[in-house]
């Protein structure tokens, strides 16, 4: 089986590498980007199975990268997973609304995080293998 | 120089005098007459709803209030204008020589209390000027204040979230480091960074007590009550601190009843007071001790369960028992000897108690331990029935439960990705209920996202089917539940009200029919659960 792609937008460039050692750890291929414009480009043409997206961004902001992705043809149906530091009282309801299938608030644990994805991936549920696994972390 | 009065009329203050005798009335109109140094705008009215009228139509700079008219009496009076208007300087002018009902009258919200009969021009217009600009320094004083508040609460949330970012990329390289994504560690690397980690963890603790803490300021600390069995919670608390207590060798142990009555509270926000109060435990407990969790119908009253963690730690003064729930009260550690925490957890916990309407305090003996107490409402149909069990409604003789019941395709169980769908049921559900008359149940299913949903509506039978096919309408257009692949059946039950009829006990038969409705709920409960398990054994022969 090949591995399933997944796209991270983060502006953040040193998470972005934190969160890029950690997927492929995981198993996961992965491309990025760090700003709303590139993101859509990147999108259309790497067309990956999980969308992870940051509210906060460079050119426009997460709910414009959203708005896009979810009308334009090769990604209208990819599930994202927004990953942010904003009050989820104010943000979470709105993302979803946008289209997101779940909002993580940053700081997330890695847990919740590979969890989330396998999720939207529609991957059975299984914990991460033992050697992974950190506690309270 | 003479300072000009600040009013909006340029220098001519618009006075409104409430006063029902003419006489009275007609005697100060001629002492702002005489004056030549001030100009006066007088308006009278001689009913109290008359001036109040007027007060809502603006532009009015100070009132001149007599207490004693036809339609209002004493210091009601100015609560009343005060209620009304709190905008406008009021000055009290009655016959009552009163200096206690002078005094009660200035915190009631007037500005000064003048006797007729010991006024004089200059007096009066000197008390008009003086309440005019008292009350504009009043009002300024108030705007910065809340304006100060609103800033700070602005910057103490801005903070914490800018702060998670950092901390996100910081824990992601410890775990990378400890999962050994980037090489081996030596087992000293190792212990480094897990104190790094445990560091960073402290950090993360400290920054969410930050927003809760402006959450709780701005009245935007929120709990999401169901119903949900406390023993399991309390025992998977528990068992998150086994490798914090185990380095001191500290015992923990719980003492719940698994028969325990349902409580209707927020789970998660129970764990957060439970995390709280066992981490304070384990914190000031010496090598070798104990810390208990039990959890009990509180026998003071039967409506709440009690929660207790009891620790044989170090032990509060018992000036502090009550200060330490305090906003940034500082905990000093014996133990460690230092000062520890932001002065934050414990203010979080007694907010979010009293959220829930329970209440929190500590006990303890110096040097033999503290026990932390709190209690939470017990799951009670009656009282969630009882802003629809009015008389009236029981008198017309009938209620009906809806139920909406959302069936996942192909058998899977409901995940967070239906988060949305489960969401948008409960709003729609919610958008067809009518106050007074129908009611939205919380959630009563025991898990944290509902497949069952119970709307307990007071409405005859053919009321019922109209509920149940505009449920049923709003529900076949709702996007979120066709993306989601989840299928919908709403049907109803009736409930039967016994006959109303004179002396009889009220409280009774709400207590009847809320019993009836929470057995029709158990019941259709039950009933979905043995339903997706046939459906489950069924797919399973077929293959």
């Amino acid at each position: 089986m090949t591995a399933k792609k997944i796209l991270i937008i983060e502006d953040d460039k040193d998470l972005l590498r934190g969160l890029n050692v950690r997927l492929r750890a995981t198993g996961y291929h992965t491309v990025f980007a760090t700003d709303a414009i590139s993101a859509i480009s990147v999108a259309r043409k790497e067309v990956p199975d999980v969308i992870v997206l940051d509210i906060g961004l460079p050119c426009g902001d997460g709910f414009t990268v959203m708005k896009r992705l979810t009308s334009l043809a090769p990604t209208s149906a990819t599930p994202i997973v927004v990953i942010t530091g904003r009050d989820p009282s104010a943000y979470k309801d709105q993302a979803l609304k946008a289209g997101a299938v779940a909002f993580l608030h940053k700081p997330f644990d890695n847990d919740e995080l590979l969890a989330t994805i396998r999720e939207a991936l529609g991957e059975p549920s299984e914990k991460t293998s033992p050697e992974l696994r950190t506690p309270n972390a | 120089m003479k300072p000009e009065i600040q009013t909006p009329n340029r220098g001519i203050a618009k006075v409104l005098l409430i006063e029902d005798d003419p006489e009275d009335a007609l005697l100060l109109r001629e002492m702002l007459a005489q004056r030549r140094d001030s100009r006066f705008n007088l308006e009278c009215a001689d009913r109290l709803q008359a001036g109040l009228e007027r007060l809502g139509n603006g532009g009015t700079d100070v009132l001149l209030l007599d207490l004693s008219l036809p339609d209002s009496i004493g210091l009601e009076t100015v609560h009343k204008v005060h209620a009304h208007a709190s905008g406008v300087p009021i000055v009290v002018l009655t016959g009552l020589d009163d200096e206690a009902l002078a005094i009660r009258a200035v915190r009631e919200g007037a500005q000064d209390y003048l006797v007729k009969g010991q006024v004089d021009s200059n007096l009066l217009v000197r008390s008009i000027h003086y309440a005019i600009e008292r009350h504009r320094l009043l009002t300024e004083l108030e705007q910065a204040r809340e304006k100060e508040l609103r800033l700070k609460d602005q910057f103490l949330s801005h903070v914490s979230h800018e702060l998670r970012s950092p901390l996100t990329t910081i824990q992601q390289f410890i775990t990378i480091m400890l999962d050994g994504l980037a090489g081996n560690l030596s087992p000293e690397q190792r212990e480094y960074m897990e104190i790094t980690l445990r560091n960073a963890n402290q950090l993360r603790t400290m920054i969410g007590d930050l927003l809760e803490v402006s959450r709780a300021e701005t009245g935007k600390l929120t709990v999401e009550r169901r119903r949900f069995h406390l023993p399991e919670l309390i025992a998977e608390t528990l068992r998150t601190f086994h490798t914090t207590a185990a380095p001191k060798d500290i015992v923990l142990s719980a003492d719940v009843p698994n028969d325990l009555p349902a409580a209707y509270a927020d789970p998660d926000r129970v764990r957060q007071i439970l995390t709280n109060l066992i981490d304070n435990a384990i914190k000031f407990t010496p090598k070798n001790g104990t810390v208990s969790a039990l959890g009990h119908v509180w026998d003071q009253d039967s409506d709440f369960l009690r929660v207790a963690v009891t620790d044989t730690g170090c032990g509060i003064r018992p000036e502090d028992t009550e200060r330490i729930f305090d906003r940034l009260y500082q905990e000093f550690n014996a133990i460690e000897g230092n000062h520890i925490g932001l002065g934050l957890g414990l203010y979080i916990c007694k907010e979010l108690v009293s959220r829930h309407g329970g209440r929190i305090w500590a006990e303890s003996q110096l040097g033999h331990g503290s026990t932390f107490t709190f209690t939470l409402p017990i799951l009670s149909m009656p009282r969630l029935l009882a802003p629809i069990l009015t008389t009236k409604n029981l008198r017309a003789g009938s209620l009906a439960l809806i139920t909406v019941v959302l069936i996942p395709h192909g058998n899977r169980l409901l995940t967070k990705a239906d988060e949305n769908a489960v969401r948008e049921v409960r709003n729609i559900l919610k958008r067809c209920t009518l106050p007074d008359k129908d009611i939205l149940l919380p959630n009563l299913t025991l898990t944290e996202l509902e497949d069952i949903f119970f709307v307990a509506a007071c409405t005859d039978r053919s009321g019922a089917e109209v509920i149940a096919s505009r449920v049923r309408e709003q529900l076949r257009n709702c996007k979120y539940l066709q993306y989601a692949r989840l299928a919908v059946t709403t049907s109803f039950t009736m409930v039967d009200i016994p006959p109303m009829e004179k002396r009889m006990n009220v409280e009774r038969i709400v207590g009847d029919v809320a019993n009836a409705v929470g057995d029709t709920v158990n019941h259709e409960i039950l009933q979905k659960k043995e339903d997706s398990y046939d459906r489950k054994e069924n797919s399973h022969h077929r293959r």
